[in-house]
């Protein structure tokens, strides 16, 4: 049993909090991902685990045991670095075996392991150079099956794959996803890679300014965002935030009417509405008539940028939709794919 | 602007052509006076007595000047011996306890950490003179003066603390990652220091152990005051040949080759493990 209990854990560095009275629970074999803009703290989180970083604040706690006072050796976690965090002076082989020839596994053991999850990580063939004679890709795979040689009571992983062209990465994710199935060890994982998050995770916790904003399975960030961060955040091309009133379940902003979102009356409420969530079509047959501002192919679908005001409203159309600047078009909008938020607290409204 | 300017009333060619005549001017007076005691040092160890005073370079060479002073009454071989025992016992405790040290500063927030460290530059900054008065009574009253024993301590005392700032400098260049993931693989910080530490400062360390060895080879001061008879080391033995009955310019140029020719080939070695780029690669 290793879960992973962060309780009111805060880190300070000076006057400037990295990480604000954060509480956290990863279950046992879970594997969690920690999503979140540059700089909301997900590495000094993960550093406090590893016991690299001391909290200010809080207690943090993995499989039962507080381990505040704990050495990092002492936690049994294993971290995949930013970073990377190689020995220089060692082959690619010696980094990866490092931590096996620190629990005294004998050296021909030890060779095999290394050959075994090289492999693994499609390092074989570079076992006998230095770090400084490999690419980033390759060196972040050092640093990967360096932790993966291990198994530990805690996986840590931070944006592990952030450096590998498109088809290893997923090449790697597969990898992941298959170790995490049959080694089942409590994983934390920092993406920024909106998809590597929701094929790996089991949950999210989507982070910002050191405050985890909503902690939920893949589908409950990407279906039902607490709030407007999450919304923004979570989807790309991102959703599209309108600003706005509501009559009667009628919002209103500029030129767009949308009806049909219960019997509310607000003032100052945000419309979340994603962009593969809408369609455009002759003027007058939707929600409200908009000039086109834009219109990007993007392969798969044509990404249809329309103005309203000053607002800037995101669509993604069929490829074969292909209007041209300053059409005027009709934006259509599913009422049941639409989400409210309040202005002022940014947490999402009921319909 | 185009229209204001002029071409030089000298042209550039000429110009380039003079600037390299005084050029090389200076360079050759400057060389001849590094280069001039050097050559005669060198020749001098190899004349006789005669041809001492000869400025001239054709001479009938000889190793005589060395079997003298190797021999009684000068024993230039048991300051050889003591010069290196001492620089090499120096070096040798030095190092360790200078990397310990710099890689505490380094690493490590401590109370008053910052003034300590300017401590121990401070003591840099004391003239020898200053304390060598205290350094004979204290060695007179525990018996250490005259002992090798002895001068290691005092070389000790002058040598570890710039040892302590050179590595420090080292250290503090060496990413932290590297370690970080040591100690997250499992290692203890003295498994991380051995393992991950000292392979990478290894350049540094080589450098201020040579630095070191050259400092406490040539450190004469404290040899001349403390010692007498058998600790004496070769920078102290070099003066010796200074005496009432005249000076023995030929035995001073060839103790000068002995104590030269080692300094010459540590600074060697030095230049080999000038070698940067040690860390490159351990992170992004
Ligand atoms: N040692 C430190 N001293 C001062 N501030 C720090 C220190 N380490 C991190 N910070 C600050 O804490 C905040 C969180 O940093 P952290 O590295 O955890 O971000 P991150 O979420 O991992 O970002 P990224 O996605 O860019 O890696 C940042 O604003 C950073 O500037
Ligand atoms: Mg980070």
């Amino acid at each position: 049993m290793a879960e992973i209990v962060l309780s009111g854990v805060t880190k300070r560095f000076g006057d400037f909090v990295a990480v604000h009275t954060l509480d956290l629970a990863v279950v046992d074999r879970e594997f969690l991902v920690l999503l979140g803009p540059s700089g909301c703290g997900k590495t000094t989180t993960m550093r406090m685990i590893a016991g690299l970083e001391e909290p200010s604040a809080g207690e943090i706690r993995i499989g039962g045991r507080v381990v505040n006072d704990l050495p990092p050796r002492a936690r049994d976690v294993a971290m995949v670095f930013q970073n990377y965090g190689l020995y220089p002076h060692m082959s690619v082989a010696d980094n990866i075996g490092y931590p096996l020839k620190l629990r005294g596994v004998p050296r021909e053991e030890r060779a095999a392991q290394v050959r075994a999850v090289a492999a693994k990580v499609r390092l074989d063939g570079l076992l006998e150079r230095k770090p400084a004679a490999l690419s980033g890709g390759q060196r972040q795979r050092v640093g990967l099956a360096r932790a993966l040689i291990r198994k530990p009571t805690v996986f840590l992983m931070d944006e592990p794959l952030s450096n590998l062209d498109a088809k290893l990465r997923v090449e790697m994710r597969a990898e992941l996803k298959h170790l995490h199935h049959e080694l089942a060890v409590t994983t934390v994982y920092v993406t920024h890679d909106q998809i590597e998050a929701m094929t790996l995770a089991t949950r999210v916790a989507v982070m910002n300014k050191g405050i985890i904003h909503q902690l939920g399975t893949p589908d409950e960030i990407y279906n039902e965002p607490a709030d407007l961060f999450v919304a923004g955040f979570i989807g790309s091309p991102a959703m599209n935030l309108i600003d706005g009133r509501i009559d009667d379940g009628t919002f209103v902003a500029g030129r767009l009417r949308i009806d049909g979102l219960g019997r509310s009356t607000r003032e100052s409420v945000v419309l979340g509405i994603r962009p593969e969530d809408m369609t455009i079509g002759p003027a007058g047959s939707g929600h409200g008539d908009l000039p086109v501002y834009s219109s990007e192919l993007t392969g798969d679908s044509t990404l249809i940028t329309l103005a309203d005001g000053n607002t800037r409203i995101a669509v993604r159309a069929d490829k074969t939709v292909r209007p041209a600047i300053d059409d005027v078009v009709a934006l259509r909008i599913d009422p049941r794919r639409c989400y409210l938020f309040d202005a002022a607290t940014t947490r999402r409204l009921a319909i | 602007m185009a229209a204001d300017f002029e071409a030089p009333r000298i042209s550039y060619a000429t110009r380039r052509r003079l600037a390299r005549v005084a050029e090389t001017t200076i360079l050759l007076i400057t060389l001849a006076i590094i280069v001039f005691p050097i050559a005669w040092i060198i020749t001098t160890a190899f004349k006789t007595p005669r041809d001492v005073y000869d400025l001239s370079i054709v001479f009938p060479p000889t190793v005589q000047n060395f079997v003298i002073a190797f021999n009684a009454p000068w024993n230039l071989g048991s300051k050889l011996v003591n010069s290196i025992v001492v620089s090499t016992v120096t070096v040798g405790i030095a190092i360790p306890i200078a990397t310990l040290a710099a890689y505490s500063f380094s690493r490590f927030e401590f109370f008053m950490k910052r003034s300590l460290f300017l401590l121990v530059l401070a003591t840099q900054f004391i003239p020898a003179v200053v304390i060598i008065l205290p350094f004979f009574l204290m060695f007179r009253d525990v018996a250490l003066m005259d002992t090798r024993t002895g001068l290691i301590i005092v070389n000790l005392a002058i040598v570890t603390p710039f040892a302590v700032w050179m590595i420090k400098g080292y250290l503090d260049a060496i990413p932290n990652e590297s370690e970080e993931a040591a100690l997250v693989d499992g290692a203890s910080r003295v498994r991380v220091i051995f393992d991950v530490v000292v392979p990478m400062a290894l350049p540094g360390m080589i450098t201020a152990a040579v630095f070191c060895f050259i400092l406490t080879w040539n450190e004469f001061i404290f040899a001349l005051i403390l010692t007498r008879e058998n600790a004496v080391t070769l920078p102290v033995g070099l003066i010796s040949f200074r005496t009432e009955r005249g000076d023995w310019w030929e035995l001073i140029a060839a103790s000068g080759i002995i104590i030269t020719v080692p300094m010459f080939m540590l600074a060697l070695v030095i230049q080999r493990h000038f070698v940067k780029g040690m860390t490159m690669g351990a992170v992004r």
